[in-house]
């Protein structure tokens, strides 16, 4: 039980930075119907950006959060801007579209800080908290409180703002959101900006819990995506739940099956989203015929 | 045609004094940008002809490598005999990876078949029998009598004769009745199988054909290099491989090739410089997508759009093709009275909204019956349960003496069962033609071992369609328009291959959904005549409409529809004075108190 209880806590921490990624994917997906495929590029992009803020210009790491969320918010939106063309137009070739930009932002950063990766010191210095036997790091404590924080902001954003109201209108139909004055190419940008900058916050955040190196967001870009699916593609409270279950499920995989984590962690994904490929919020389905 | 064939005789001809030219390193390049050809005539044909997007084609590659790797240096099997059973191998694992394409498509699909790619490299990296990280080496080269495949020179022309062959094949399979059923899923999956294309089997035929375009690959990879590691087949050689079919020209087989060998070329050039030649193939594949998404095989057709519009080339200015008319079928005497389809007390539910409501009717077989109904009243979602595109909540549909409920849409089709839709599902990248001939094509999926077998066969069947395709373009007037996109004819036009492309499977039973929307008075009138006809035939005739005119003069009994429930149901000139009717279509018979109930004639207006 008590190995049990530690496992569960381990993947809590990781969980909430693939919910956070996942918060990402869905927002774009709600919002203009694109699965972003670079997403994980960018949550590494964030990452450096992050560590290269903390450690070379020795920022707070508040700030450097702050300024990799900035830095990505960017990106999202030349990324978007590319590839509007092909909005609610052709599904897959948007899907490959954003898969070249990911082939180009991993090649960025190889040019930019080198093929290597480095470590980044744990920011909050404290020893762990111990309670009822279970020691639970102050860092897993501080990822999981931005966390809640940035989803509570998203949700206020969407449904209490008149720009996330807008954004939702878009989501529902885009044409007739058109012809109430939304202007939907600005309304997906911001989708875009929003998403990059949760990616750029789920990288800085796991920035102390992994090694940062160019190839990082190829496994957290997929996971995420996987907890995206497997909440439900789309719905907000899906993206959280899907990518705790997802974290869990890696760190009990991790535990059991060691090196063969990944396949024991894909395949009992496959399984799952076979059975219900909804999801398990379901997605809004379009109907077609 | 002679300069296709006389370009092709020029292409081998410089293949294959090729070597001659290279030194012993660009052989051994050569040799690797053949192997990537290969395989991205298979990621063309599962994702650019059948449309199923498919990111785990490098795995299959490495699965196949690796099989033939582990039965030659572990188990001690001749290279022969490991690359056959390398080759069982691989189909059985593709069947495995494309399983989830029959529940998701596109992104789902995309992330599954990553994950599965993923998940077997993970595999191979720490499996104790593939060698960990440091992968195997010593595989033993192929033997041939009489010739040293060690050489690269020889394995040059080896692989030069199996790319030849996979191409020749890959291109005959597009051309003939398997390509284009797969076309046509890959256009409009719900159409397909409206026509009788098995879709969830072809998505699997997809998957089979494209593991062994990757197991062929792989098993050349494994003879020609005799080493296998993980990194070859990883998630970014993956995107290589994606990168050339998508700038090569995702839709066509030699586009696919050209991409392959152009983006070879170019990491063979940049060879030094890895990043910035990642850097410029991403940036390449965005700016395709965005501009050019038909890759360097669209180009030229492309490049003569815009010459065209420039003036600089003669647009062809013949007199535009014109409609011809509708010649009559044989008259055959009407079927006996028995009902052929039976709709009881079926509703069907999304969630909340009740679209149907415990709906039952009988049809005759050999009538012309017309439903009617104001929008949203649950006509089109009765089409769709009866067509198999969905499943009713409740209740149960019969056709026959058949219990067709649960019943796919190609299953329904194969049974006698055609439907048209209201807003036009015509396959757009296919041509009028080939729209009818995927229709015309009655083969199962299990026919298709006559590719493997006995390709003669395949190609007497195909003559045998075409010939049927020809007389059904005739009889429907269409001859004129064979060859033309269905996207760039007249509305009216679309309409009537809709009709023909329905009839090509020579149905019992025929749902027209709205088959007059659109259409001007003269095509009404031909629309009402093509629909007397195939009545005539024993054909029975379904058909939504909403002008009411034609359903008037056309059906012998009239259904109509309000709010999910049947409301009424006999002649026309019984349900235009129902009361119910009127309130439907009126509002509240209170306030309709001062309108004169439609009488017959005037209704037939």
């Amino acid at each position: 039980m008590q190995v049990f209880l530690q496992t569960f806590i381990g993947g809590m921490s990781l969980g909430a930075i693939y919910a956070l990624v996942a918060l990402g994917f869905s927002l774009v997906f709600r919002t203009m119907g694109l699965v972003n495929f670079s997403h994980g590029n960018v949550v590494m992009i964030g990452a450096y950006l992050a560590s290269t803020f903390y450690l070379s210009t020795k920022l707070p790491f508040a700030l450097a959060m702050v300024l990799a969320v900035g830095g990505t918010g960017l990106i999202g939106v030349i990324i978007e801007r590319v590839l509007r063309p092909l909005e609610n137009k052709d599904f897959d070739l948007m899907l490959i579209g954003t898969i070249g930009f990911g082939i180009v932002l991993e090649a960025l950063a190889i040019i930019i800080w080198g093929a290597t990766g480095n470590a980044v010191p744990n920011p909050v210095a404290s020893a762990p908290l111990q309670l009822f036997g279970l020691r639970i790091r102050t860092y897993d404590l501080v990822v999981l409180a931005i966390a809640a924080t940035a989803a509570v902001l998203l949700v206020f954003f969407l449904q209490s703002t008149k720009r996330g109201a807008a954004m939702q209108a878009v989501a529902m139909d885009h044409e007739a959101a058109t012809a109430v004055g939304i202007h939907v190419g600005r309304s997906n940008a911001l989708a875009f900006m929003l998403g990059a900058g949760l990616a750029a916050l789920a990288g800085g955040l796991v920035g102390p819990l992994l090694y940062v190196n160019p190839t990082m967001g190829g496994a957290l870009g997929i996971k995420g995506f996987a907890a995206a699916i497997l909440g439900g593609f789309g719905s907000i409270p899906g993206a959280i739940v899907g990518g705790f279950a997802i974290g869990v499920l890696d760190a009990f995989t991790a535990g059991h099956f060691q090196g063969y984590s990944e396949l024991v962690t894909f395949l009992v994904f496959t399984v799952v989203i076979m059975i219900r490929p909804t999801g398990i919020f379901g997605e809004r389905t379009v109907n077609r015929a | 045609m002679k300069l296709r064939v006389a370009g092709i005789a020029v292409l081998a001809v410089l293949a294959w004094l090729l070597p001659y030219q290279l030194d012993s390193y660009l052989i051994h390049v050569a040799n690797v940008v053949i192997i990537f050809a290969i395989l991205a005539i298979g990621l063309g044909l599962v994702m650019g002809i059948a449309g199923q997007i498919n990111l785990a084609q490098i795995a299959l590659f490495g699965v196949a490598s690796y099989a033939t790797a582990i039965l030659t240096t572990r188990a001690g099997f001749g290279f022969w005999t490991a690359a056959a059973l390398a080759m069982l191998i691989v189909a059985a694992i593709g069947l495995l990876i494309g399983t989830p394409a029959l529940r998701m498509q596109s992104h789902y699909l995309g992330i599954v078949t990553l994950g599965l790619a993923l998940a077997l490299t993970n595999w191979v990296t720490n499996a104790h029998i593939a060698g960990g990280a440091e992968g195997i080496t010593g595989i033993p080269a192929p033997a041939l009598p009489g010739i040293d495949l060690r050489n690269d020179y020889f394995f040059y022309y080896l692989e030069l004769i199996v790319f030849g062959l996979a191409l020749a094949f890959g291109l005959f399979v597009v051309r003939t009745p398997l390509g284009r059923k797969m076309r046509a899923m890959r256009d409009d999956s719900l159409a397909a199988g409206a026509v009788g294309v098995e879709v969830p089997q072809l998505r699997m035929t997809a998957f089979f054909l494209a593991s062994i375009y990757g197991g062929v690959a792989g098993v050349l990879y494994a003879g020609l290099i005799r080493y296998v590691a993980p990194e070859t087949f990883s998630i970014a050689n993956m995107f290589l491989l994606l990168a050339m079919v998508i700038i090569g020209g995702r839709q066509s087989l030699v586009g696919c090739v050209v991409g392959a060998i152009a983006l070879s070329v170019l990491r063979e050039v940049l060879v030094d410089y890895p990043t910035y030649a990642q850097v410029a193939y991403g940036a390449v594949v965005v700016l395709t997508v965005v501009f050019a998404p038909t890759g360097l095989a669209g180009l030229p057709t492309r490049a003569r759009g815009l010459l065209q519009r420039w003036g600089w080339l003669r647009r062809d200015t013949g007199t535009p093709p014109k409609l011809g008319d509708f010649r009559p079928y044989d008259t055959v005497e009407r079927p006996a009275e028995q009902v052929i389809l039976r709709i009881d007390d079926v509703s069907m539910h999304f969630r909340g909204l009740k679209a149907l409501q415990e709906v039952t009717m009988e049809i005759t077989a050999g009538e012309i019956r017309g439903i009617v109904g104001p929008n949203g009243s649950g006509k089109t979602t009765l089409f769709n349960v009866v067509s198999g595109l969905y499943r009713p909540t409740a209740g149960r549909v019969w056709l026959g003496e058949r219990d067709m409920t649960a019943a796919r849409p190609h299953t329904l089709a194969r049974a006698g069962v055609a439907r048209t839709f209201q807003n036009l599902r015509l396959f757009p990248l296919l041509t009028v033609r080939e729209n009818l001939l995927v229709a015309l094509d009655q083969t199962s999926v299990l026919g298709n071992w006559r590719y493997a077998l006995w390709q003669p066969g395949v190609w007497r069947h195909d003559r045998a369609l075409r010939r049927q395709a020809d007389e059904l373009l005739d009889r429907f007037g269409l001859t004129a328009f064979a060859d033309a996109a269905p996207g760039e004819l007249p509305y009216g036009t679309q309409r009537r291959v809709e009709i023909a492309r329905a009839m090509a499977r020579r149905p019992r039973l025929l749902l027209l959904d709205e088959p007059a929307a659109g259409l001007n008075g003269e095509e009404v009138r031909q629309l009402s005549e093509i629909v007397r006809s195939i009545r005539s035939t024993g054909v029975t005739v379904v058909l939504i409409e909403h002008n009411m005119g034609l359903v008037m003069s056309l059906c012998e009994r009239v259904t109509v529809f309000a709010g999910g429930r049947v409301i009424a149901d006999g002649t026309p000139a019984e349900v235009a004075r129902a009361p119910q009717v009127v309130e439907a279509y009126l509002g509240d018979s209170a306030m309709s108190e001062d309108v004169p109930v439609a009488t017959p004639t005037e209704a037939k207006r």
